[in-house]
């Protein structure tokens, strides 16, 4: 399974963000185009799985939490 | 972990319908998490998220909801029984956020008229919460006949409820600690 090596840093603290979730998401129209301005990369989906791989993160100072696509 | 970083546990009012009871449940259950100290929570009601209905899912999210959602630790959902189920409303505004829900912990309150206390609107939300991420906890509370339960005025006929309200809060409370953690310290590899 495809796996985004990089930390994500939290837009609010600067920190790096703990990565502590993988969810398969189906598209459902709007809100797969939503996934894909929010992330900036393309949705890919997993030909196996059948859908997107987001990947969930979480801000170990403040809380916030981001994702991105696998 | 900040340990003085108190919790969030807001409590959202799942019924938009006139005349709602559960609005006293909700009341109810936002003073009784008020009374612990390191514990902050806010009622969030469904009626007034001016969410579109010609859309649905994230493309339509609330930024005062989706913010709240993000720094709650924990929800607490009061959610009536309609026809066995839950309100059309509350199923779009939880459906309008997700990456805000992931591993935090929920907690259900059932209200309903007779006497079964919203148990089947409850089995109900158990997959769809599931699959938002969120992690359901194993004590409900119940508000069977609710029309016996509350004075007209929202006043509280019946004591017996802030224990059971005590004992959901408790395993909400230590829930919402141990995946706070999770979240902030342990990778998922």
């Amino acid at each position: 399974m495809a796996k985004t090596a990089d930390k994500m840093i939290c837009p609010r603290c600067g920190v790096e963000m703990n990565h502590h979730c993988d969810k398969l998401v189906y598209g459902t129209g709007s809100q797969e185009a939503e996934l894909q301005e929010n992330t900036q990369i393309d949705p890919v989906i997993d030909p196996l799985l059948g859908g997107v791989i987001s990947e969930f993160h979480t801000c170990p100072k403040c809380g916030t939490a981001a994702c991105r696509n696998a | 972990m900040e340990a003085t970083r108190p919790l969030f546990i807001p409590v959202i009012l799942g019924t938009a319908r006139m005349g709602r009871m559960s609005l006293h449940v909700a009341q109810l259950v936002v003073r009784e998490i008020s009374k612990h100290a390191g514990v902050k929570t806010e009622l969030i009601d469904i009626a007034q998220l001016p969410l579109p209905t010609n859309d649905a899912g994230e493309a339509i999210k609330h930024p005062a909801f989706s913010v709240a959602m993000d720094r709650a630790d924990a929800l607490v959902i009061v959610s009536p029984e309609y026809n066995h189920g839950y309100s059309g409303l509350l199923k779009h505004v939880l459906d309008s956020c997700l990456k805000e829900y992931i591993h935090k912990a929920v907690g259900i309150v059932g209200v309903s008229a007779g006497p079964f206390g919203g148990t089947r609107v409850i089995e109900n939300l158990l997959p769809v919460l599931r699959e938002l991420g969120l992690v359901t906890i194993f004590w409900d509370v119940n508000f069977a006949s609710v029309q016996k339960v509350f004075a007209a005025d929202g006043t509280l006929l019946d004591e017996r409820y802030i224990r059971r309200i005590d004992k959901f809060l408790k395993e909400l409370f230590w829930m919402a600690k141990m995946l706070r953690h999770g979240r902030e310290q342990i990778p998922l590899e």
